[in-house]
């Protein structure tokens, strides 16, 4: 057994305080979805009334309900679009990739708020004043400010994992005399699999996430979850907001837990699982 | 023929990103050189000008976007701080078993929403709350704690909110940097620091520069810390942008202040990382290390040593 030295301890010692840090307030709005009482801050008793706001309140029913069927079209379209360019990107290179990962870029970089302002007079625009009536529509409004951080990380996961596996076999596929079409369905996606589950996964919490963007997009009748605390923070905070964040939490988890066991029954380690989802 | 089937493929997303992106940001941009026509308006374009940027550089907003730089540099120097150290011990120190596990508890408050951990955070601060009663009990603080709605409040925020973004590429590079490198430079002689600041660290900086600009972009741009944990007095651009929009209704000042929002990110990276290189000269030059590319297969790479 190797002595430890007082510097690996400090950095033990750092490692737990910064994962209590990192916890802390997660633990703050467990405990307070527990609480009896009119407000989120003032702890009153213990007891289970919070939870049932879901199912009495139509509000922050309806509220809940628009964020996970936003998320799962923000996340279909993401997947489909990003999983289409990043094989196109890895498997057609040439100069058009530098210019399309230019724009991927741009959109990565571009400050959540500034595109917040930005698709707020656009979809204005394009359904007032064209008149297209689709743009009016409070879902696909969402969907499409939801997508578009989305689309940039698919695109950049399923080109990292087809680009660390060369093109041979799809070689050998057409070499076997399957046509175009086969070989993409049989060969390509079942290769890029596990980018495109995680890339769907991730596309569908940042969605759940987003609260710029859909701040400024929605329009009234779909309000999304986040979109529904922000305005409770100026009339107050209430209990029932910490208990559906419980059950959020809960259930992002178990997703979570799904995209690491995809990844590692594709043979990841927890290094490459972590680069995957931090998108790079 | 098939060439071309296949880079049709980008095609749905380059025309969702064109008409969903670029056109709308395009837009702003064309805004920014408007002006606010009347009350009722929010912008018009007849006449051009740089007017709407020299308004938002005037001595009230100035001050929003100082107090953004200062929240922004703080907040990615502390984070940096705090995070290397971790990663370093996820990395190296912990158990290899139990990394997997340590990583995945990084991302859970990454994925947790963000608003509702500032929430969190807004709860822990409170004058009257735990935190408060408590560092009262101990003696540390006489009155009640009066963190929350200042600067203070919102760089904590800001750490919190972004530390899983610097940890993660972090670990990532650590993890990179073999055993057999660090056990060849201590059987060279060198200690233990001189090991970590001559080897693993140059070996890791990818991921810190990874790391630096996916915490400093987004704390940048932030709105939501701020409003939930700065109050009046910890105001940031990003807030200033959307209060344009939504009450001043001002279109053409809040595009030009979105605008020169992106252009004080662009130029703080590229200062930033003048800055370094400048620095970082003497060092490497003493260093001697021709380090591989950090390619993923780094690992299995030489490092060659060259003699200038």
């Amino acid at each position: 057994m190797k002595q430890r030295s007082w510097s690996d301890v400090v950095l033990s010692v750092w490692g737990v305080l910064v994962f209590i840090f990192l916890f802390a307030p997660i633990l703050v709005i467990i405990v307070s979805s527990f609480n009896v009482g009119r407000l989120l801050v003032s702890w009153q008793s213990f007891g289970f009334d919070s939870f049932l706001a879901l199912f009495e309140k139509p509000a922050i029913r309806d509220a809940v309900w628009i964020s996970v069927q936003t998320g799962f079209i923000a996340a279909i379209v993401a997947t489909l679009l990003g999983t289409l360019a990043g094989i196109a990107m890895a498997r057609h290179p040439g100069k058009w990739v530098w210019w399309f990962l230019g724009l991927l870029l741009l959109v990565s970089v571009t400050p959540e708020i500034v595109d917040a302002v930005a698709l707020l007079p656009w979809l204005v625009f394009l359904g007032q004043d064209l008149g297209i009536g689709l743009f009016n529509d409070g879902i696909i409004r969402l969907v499409i400010g939801h997508s578009l951080f989305s689309v940039a990380v698919v695109s950049y996961l399923v080109r990292a994992r087809l680009v660390g596996q060369e093109g041979q076999l799809e070689e050998a596929s057409a070499d076997l005399y399957a046509k175009p079409p086969a070989t993409f369905r049989r060969v390509t996606l079942p290769l890029a699999m596990p980018a495109v589950l995680a890339g769907f996964l991730l596309s569908f919490t940042l969605s759940l996430d987003n609260t710029v963007i859909a701040a400024f997009v929605q329009v009234s009748g779909t309000t999304p979850w986040p979109v529904y605390v922000l305005s409770a923070l100026r009339s107050g905070l209430r209990p029932e907001i910490a208990a559906v964040s419980t059950i959020m939490l809960v259930l992002t988890l178990l997703a979570l837990g799904l995209v690491a066991y995809v990844l590692r029954r594709a043979g990841d380690s927890a290094a490459d699982i972590a680069r995957t989802m931090g998108g790079g | 023929m098939r060439k071309s089937a296949g880079v049709a493929l980008a095609f749905p997303a380059w025309v969702w990103l064109l008409v969903f992106f670029v056109a709308p940001v395009g837009m702003v941009i064309w805004f920014s050189f408007g002006y606010k026509p009347g009350i009722f308006g929010t912008h018009a374009n007849d006449v051009l000008s740089f007017d709407r940027y020299v308004e938002a550089m005037s001595p009230t907003f100035f001050a929003t976007f100082q107090n953004t730089l200062w929240v922004g540099i703080a907040g990615t120097v502390i984070c940096l701080l705090v995070g290397l150290p971790v990663a370093y011990w996820m990395a190296v120190k912990a158990p290899p078993s139990r990394r997997g596990l340590l990583v995945a508890l990084v991302m859970v408050p990454f994925w947790t929403n963000f608003l509702v951990r500032t929430i969190g955070w807004q709860v822990i601060l409170a004058p009257e709350g735990w935190l408060s009663s408590a560092l009262q009990a101990i003696g540390l603080i006489d009155g009640p704690l009066e963190l929350l709605y200042t600067r203070g409040a919102v760089l904590l925020g800001v750490v919190y909110n972004y530390l899983p973004l610097m940890i993660l590429p972090l670990f990532v590079a650590f993890d990179r940097v073999s055993g057999p490198l660090r056990e060849a430079s201590k059987d060279l002689g060198a200690g233990r620091w001189t090991t970590f600041f001559r080897v693993t660290l140059p070996l890791a900086r990818p991921g810190v520069v990874a790391g630096v600009l996916l915490v400093f972009i987004p704390l940048m741009g932030d709105y939501i810390t701020a409003t939930v944990l700065g109050g009046a007095k910890g105001n940031m651009v990003g807030q200033l942008v959307a209060s344009q929009f939504q009450t001043a209704q001002n279109w053409a000042l809040g595009s030009a202040m979105a605008v020169l929002l992106i252009i004080v990110i662009m130029a703080t990276v590229a200062v930033g990382a003048g800055l370094v290189w400048l620095v970082t000269l003497p060092f490497r030059s003493r260093n001697r290390l021709v380090l591989g590319a950090a390619e993923p297969s780094a690992r299995s790479k030489p490092v060659e040593e060259v003699a200038v």
